[in-house]
């Protein structure tokens, strides 16, 4: 976390808010949003660090230039952390990127705000028959099209191959019971190590939280119409709760229980060899690696057990979509490199890359690697946060899912007060 | 040569008129002098003033920041804030929390100017060189050793309680409540304060003659009374500076409090900066963060009047 970023980003938009009103009053939306390229010859892209990865954007790009002469691909990473800010700055500019990836949860507040490009019409050209169910949903808005799915990951349980079989349990969990079985069969094996934890889980991991209460048929909110309105008092949010408290004891994991899995980092705390499982994104496996890097080998999958035997527990499909702003001055150009993008053939190298595609159903690039086969088997029965506009106070603020899981796991308020104090909170922030 | 009959020096020597010119020149050389400094402080600070008082009287959300529209709202943002209760409840802990720190901040400088004075050089220059090392670190790396320090389950203040005897505080969170999370923010910023307000005390303290301590020590006068009769003198405008100047810096702390907890757990140590950037910034809100800002001046303005009457009724700056 670098708030200063944050804090310098907001500054950046409050000057350019001076300058829009200084300068920009002329600026015609309308005119923008015609298709003839007009820009310098240059289409610039704007994707996040760790998405796609350069093999696949720079065969791409090399591919659209080739398709198109005399236009270059000006590429372009940016960094996740203060991006609303940077992207606010950018799509108010009078010369914005042409394409940008932006995430899920973001996408409904810039969809809502009338900055982007309205891609209705192209979604036929755009695979659109394919697209990923978790992911489009973020993308609409008012019954028009903004956003065209990239790819997305999930988390899924990664445990030590070896620790379970020195356990002496043979076949992954399936089930909540048999998860908790395994715990307690892990604890028996090296409970004797003060510093040896089953199961790593921070008190704050909200984005497992989720995949608890959904499972259980609750849900955070429910949209009524255009508004939302939060549920976090019912009794299925309660019961996915309930449940994390009960694995937070009963894997006696000796992560914070007031702050998330960022803080210290998740992936670190299991290459340091004293965690027999953490919930994760195949991607972290990698980050674990830094710490000790004989850790992949030793290291498995298995999804989210659900409390019903035999299936796997509803997951959050954490991903992002790729827009137009509004202010792109190359509207025709930008559908293009989409149209290259959302194909088939870099999809699939999205696929091998560990990304559940975003315009493809093949998965099959996933199935080669046994983490990746097993996110993508569960991402079928993936879901998304509440597509409100103002999701993004949420994340981007004082998120009240976290403020309940400490007060209840540290005791300090009860279930029924810790779920009704934070669905007031969350009704506050995107509720009406 | 009849026009050898003019000495072309004579005019300047004997003509009244150009001293006049010298003395308008003199008059407005000083202005000119100040000009720049004039100009730069009415652009860099006089025009975005302007433009906050303009923006807070507007609805500027991305939407209308991308289309450049000028929606003109009146005093809605401000009716909304200032209806809101939240907003009365931040401002009175806003209040607090500075006060707290400004007197914890001047009293531990105080202190510590006062021993630097009656320490023998080498142990004042180790002193000295902390206080510079505590003061050169930038914000987010105490925020983050802080933030290490307090750790629940791997922090060392807990581990070292708990060496100590005190057993309750394994795996303590000390960020679970309001009062507990703005104390430690507290330290941090206490931390990162002292140190120029006490260099800033003890110079004025090296002012103090030593004659004076002198007399009064034949005068019969103990610590106490010699602390009053010659130190206080010598450091009050100085006293008055710093906590002004505190005063501005610790309203306005957004780094370290955003930083440990962004303002929670349940918004319970959010501060008037971090509400800004929460009901303002985070959303692309920006007219109503321009309200908050407006108002936040204005509670810095009454806080600050004082000072400022001070500064403009005496001359030469005396402030005592």
């Amino acid at each position: 976390m670098k708030p200063w970023l944050k804090l310098a980003a907001g500054a950046a938009a409050i000057t350019l808010a001076t300058a829009g009103c200084a300068g920009s009053g002329g600026t015609d939306p309308g005119a923008a949003a015609s298709s003839a390229p007009k820009g310098d010859g240059t289409l610039t892209v704007w994707l996040m660090t760790g998405s796609a990865p350069t093999t696949l954007t720079d065969a791409l790009n090399k591919e659209f230039e080739d398709a198109h002469q005399g236009v270059k691909v000006k590429y372009e990473i940016q960094q996740w952390n203060g991006i609303q800010q940077k992207l606010t700055t950018a799509l108010s500019g009078g010369d914005a990127p042409d394409v940008i990836e932006v995430g899920n949860t973001q996408t409904p507040f810039f969809a809502s705000s009338s900055v982007l490009s309205d891609l209705s019409g192209s979604v036929n050209d755009l695979n659109g028959a394919q697209w990923l169910a978790g992911l489009k949903a973020s993308g609409e808005f008012e019954g028009k099209t903004y956003g065209v799915p990239f790819y997305a990951a999930n988390r899924e349980v990664i445990y030590r191959k070896d620790m379970f079989e020195q356990a002496g349990i043979t076949t992954p969990p399936a089930s909540r019971a048999e998860w908790l079985d395994a715990i307690t069969k892990l604890k028996a094996k090296f409970g004797s190590d003060p510093d040896f934890q089953a199961l790593y889980l921070p008190g704050q991991y909200w984005y497992s939280l989720l995949s608890f209460i959904w499972d259980e048929g609750g849900d955070i909110a429910k949209a009524d119409g255009k508004s939302f309105k939060a549920t976090l008092d019912s009794p299925g949010a309660k019961a996915g709760l309930e449940f994390y408290k009960q694995l937070v004891e009963a894997s006696g994991t000796k992560a914070p229980k007031d702050n998330d899995e960022a803080n210290p980092q998740q992936a670190g705390i299991y290459g340091g060899g004293k965690a027999a499982m953490f919930i994760g994104t195949p991607g972290e496996v990698a980050t674990a690696a830094k710490t000790d890097p004989s850790i992949t080998a030793k290291t498995g999958a298995f999804a989210i057990p659900s409390k019903t035997a035999g299936q796997s527990a509803p997951v959050f499909l954490g991903g992002s979509n790729l827009v137009i702003p509004l202010n792109s001055k190359d509207q025709a150009l930008a559908k293009d490199y989409l149209k290259l993008l959302s194909g088939a053939k870099y999809q699939s190298q999205l696929a091998k890359a560990g990304y559940v595609p975003g315009t493809s159903t093949d998965v099959s690039g996933l199935d080669a690697d046994p983490l990746s086969k097993v996110m993508a088997a569960a991402s079928k029965n993936g879901r998304a946060v509440p597509t409100s506009p103002r999701w993004g106070d949420v994340e981007s603020g004082q998120n009240p899912l976290k403020d309940m899981l400490t007060a209840y796991l540290t005791g300090k308020k009860t279930l029924d007060q810790a779920t009704s104090d934070a669905n007031a909170a969350l009704d506050k922030l995107i509720g009406g | 040569m009849p026009a050898g009959a003019t000495p072309p020096a004579s005019p300047r020597v004997s003509s009244p008129s150009p001293r006049k010119r010298l003395r308008i020149g003199e008059r407005t050389v000083p202005y000119l002098l100040i000009l720049p400094a004039l100009v730069s402080i009415l652009v860099l600070l006089g025009w975005p003033t302007l433009q906050l008082l303009g923006i807070s009287l507007r609805k500027l959300d991305l939407r209308e920041l991308v289309s450049g529209q000028m929606v003109w709202v009146g005093f809605d943002n401000y009716t909304t804030t200032l209806t809101d209760p939240q907003f009365w409840e931040i401002t009175v802990r806003t209040l607090v929390f500075t006060t707290a720190i400004v007197v914890a901040t001047l009293l531990v400088s105080l202190f510590l100017a006062l021993l630097m004075r009656h320490l023998g050089p080498v142990i004042r220059i180790i002193l000295q060189v902390t206080l510079v090392l505590a003061w050169a670190t930038p914000v987010i790396a105490t925020t983050t050793v802080f933030q290490w320090m307090f750790d629940q389950q791997y922090g060392i203040l807990n581990k070292t309680l708990d060496r100590l005897g005190f057993h309750g505080f394994i795996g303590y969170s000390w960020f679970s409540s309001g009062t507990s999370t703005l104390t430690v923010i507290g330290l941090l910023i206490l931390w990162q304060a002292v140190p120029f307000v006490t260099f800033t005390l003890y110079a004025g303290l090296l002012g103090a003659p030593k004659e004076h301590y002198e007399a009064a020590g034949i005068d019969g006068a103990n610590p106490w009374q010699a602390f009053w009769a010659v130190s206080w003198p010598a450091i009050r405008p100085i006293m008055t500076m710093v906590t002004f100047l505190s005063v501005l810096w610790d309203f306005k702390v957004f780094a370290q409090v955003w930083a440990i907890r962004q303002g929670g757990p349940d918004g319970e140590s959010t501060t008037l900066p971090i509400y800004l950037y929460l009901k303002g910034v985070a959303g692309s809100h920006f007219g109503t963060s321009a309200a908050v800002a407006t108002l936040m001046l204005l509670v810095l303005i009454l806080l600050t009047a004082r000072y400022v009457q001070l500064l403009v009724r005496t001359k030469e700056g005396d402030l005592s």
